[in-house]
């Protein structure tokens, strides 16, 4: 709770920060410093994936957990980035040429609303208590471990509840409390403060050049202002952390739908592993997004399938060293109860579970009308003579939604109902995060086709 | 399109002052907290006194072992005690390891007769709880 604790977050950060930029070079590059500074929201989120996945990579061979290690693991991200981008023959733009940015009134408006929003997040997360149930159950005692002995201790990892849930987000919070220099359960909700800011500059650094004001901002500001993200986001656990990071995914995969640019197959492929380290569910949504991208390129399937089941491919495999882990030391992976054929078993929660999904999509008490809108602007856009993103975007709409009952449906020990118990408030959040990544591009795809 | 955009708007904008307000009001609210309020946090409903968690946190050594045990002695507990006591201490003290072995003793109402020794009180409060060694 102090300010040398505040400021270990900002370095931390500013690290990601720094590793991103040097992802991005590899990735991309950027013709001008002032295309950079619009895309540092998505250099933040590949430089936090990037680093903690090797994060984890590092704590399952047993490399000790510190400061060290933590820029260490982003030196090497950077360090590979740097050669990468140097064989390509990328190079560094020339001097910056100050310009003020050309922004409409309804972009400037729209920002400094967004602006006024994340500094009340703040404020509200500066001195938030560690009240939430799974965090300090298991999220935030997990990441206590890590902090406290430098590694995942088989005592610790083997005896907290969820051992099988990937280590993530544990490892991103003991990485915060390393920089804070102790285990402040109250300061280290900034860190997930950072996550929701990184993830909005993202949104709005990829969509600003090719959306029109309108179609970006107001599902952006819908979202923000829904009472769970409002009243959530900065909780000290894997949620919103997963679902921010598929949301980036999701857009990436969308804009390369249009561009078919590699680079951004590969950073969606960075986003991805990161996701699937982060919950279990992560694998099963990261699932989605890539059917969703196969669905979408069905008449291209010759060219684009191979490329966009590499990027699931590779994501899944970035997981594998965590997996291997688990069966090392004789954990089970908390497979689900009634997966795979087990669910015939339990036909009669299919359709319970598929209304629960529905309802708590369209709980307005949530998430207000986000899902409306969404439904609303996919409805328009195909009536607009669109096709190709608008088919995206229902496809991970329908698949997030079967995803969202099957882990319903495949836990019977769990009750059907919106109540704590049941983690399908949560989990909705990851639909709802996706709308405000890919709606404006569905929304501005049926305005030209119009 | 555009009545996505309109209600979008709509209720963006609508929400905005509330989110606001929201935001606003969780912020006072935490400010209001006292550090220890803050720190136990969910612990608050479940440990019974703050002190407790202080003080064994104090008493046994970062490198030492400890159990918590449970019994019907405890007065002013909640609802969420008897089930969740053990593993909100087993976050907060971190690094101290469990073992059903340990001689720290984190007793919350506990038959110390069956603790399986001598018990030496180190701190106890009025609800029944004490922290002590058994040799």
């Amino acid at each position: 709770m102090s300010w040398r604790a505040i400021l270990g977050v900002v370095a931390l950060n500013a690290w990601f920060l720094v590793v991103g930029v040097g992802v991005l070079f590899a990735l991309r590059g950027w013709r001008s410093w002032g295309e950079l500074a619009r895309l540092c929201g998505l250099a933040y989120m590949l430089g936090i994936a990037a680093t903690a996945v090797v994060l984890v990579w590092a704590l399952v061979l047993t490399v000790p957990f510190s400061v060290a290690t933590v820029i260490g693991a982003g030196a090497l991200v950077a360090l590979v980035a740097a050669l990468a981008g140097g064989r390509t023959g990328r190079r560094l733009p020339s001097r910056p040429r100050p310009r003020v940015p050309g922004w409409s009134l309804v972009a400037t408006v729209s920002a400094a609303l967004v602006v006024v929003y994340c500094e009340a997040q703040f404020r509200a997360g500066r001195l938030a208590s560690l009240t939430e149930f799974d965090g300090w159950f298991f999220w935030v005692a997990k990441a206590r471990a890590i902090f406290s002995f430098g590694d995942l201790d088989p005592q610790f990892f083997r005896e907290l509840p969820h051992h099988g849930y990937p280590p993530l987000v544990p490892t991103l919070e003991a990485a915060a409390m390393r920089f804070m220099g102790s285990a402040d359960v109250v300061t280290l909700h900034l860190q997930f403060w950072f996550l929701l800011v990184g993830f909005v500059a993202a949104l709005v650094g990829l969509l600003a050049p090719r959306v029109r004001p309108l179609f970006l901002w107001p599902p952006l500001l819908l979202v923000l202002v829904t009472p769970r993200v409002s009243g959530y986001a900065l909780q000290a656990q894997a949620d919103f952390l997963l679902e921010e990071l598929l949301a980036v995914a999701a857009l990436l995969i969308g804009l390369w739908l249009v561009d078919r640019s590699d680079w951004q197959l590969v950073a969606a492929g960075i986003v991805l592993a990161a996701a699937m380290l982060s919950k279990r569910e992560g694998a099963l949504f990261g699932a989605c997004v890539v059917l969703a991208g196969l669905g979408a390129t069905w008449r291209q399937r010759r060219t684009a399938w191979p490329r966009l089941v590499g990027v699931g491919v590779a994501a899944a495999a970035a997981t594998l060293p965590w997996w291997i882990l688990l069966h090392v030391r004789g954990l089970g992976a908390e497979t689900p109860e009634a997966g795979g054929i087990g669910l015939f078993s339990h036909l009669d929660l299919a359709w319970p579970s598929l209304k629960l999904t529905f309802s708590t999509l369209f709980d307005y008490h949530q998430w207000l009308l986000v899902v409306p809108v969404a439904a609303l602007a996919i409805a328009g856009a195909f009536v607009a003579g669109a096709r190709r993103l608008p088919s995206y975007a229902l496809l991970l709409f329908v698949f997030g939604a079967a995803a969202l009952t099957y882990t319903t449906w495949a836990f019977p020990s769990i009750p059907i109902t919106k109540a704590p118990v049941n983690p399908i408030i949560r989990l909705t959040g990851w639909l709802v995060l996706v709308t405000p990544a890919v709606i404006p591009l569905v929304l501005n795809e049926g305005w030209d086709a119009e | 399109m555009a009545a996505a955009v309109v209600v979008a708007t709509g209720f963006g904008l609508g929400y905005y002052a509330q989110a606001l307000s929201h935001l606003g009001d969780t912020a006072s609210a935490n400010s209001r907290l006292s550090y220890e309020d803050r720190e136990i946090g969910g612990g608050n409903s479940i440990v019974v006194d703050q002190e407790a968690a202080y003080e064994a946190r104090g008493l046994i050594p970062p490198s030492a072992r400890y159990r918590v045990v449970t019994g019907g002695r405890l007065r002013n507990a909640t609802s969420l005690t008897g089930s969740f006591v053990d593993g909100w201490y087993r976050s907060f003290l971190i690094p101290r390891r469990r073992s059903p072995t340990a001689s720290w003793v984190i007793c919350y109402g506990c038959d110390i007769g069956a603790l399986g020794g001598a018990y030496t009180v180190r701190w106890q409060d009025a609800n029944g709880i004490s922290i002590g060694e058994v040799r």
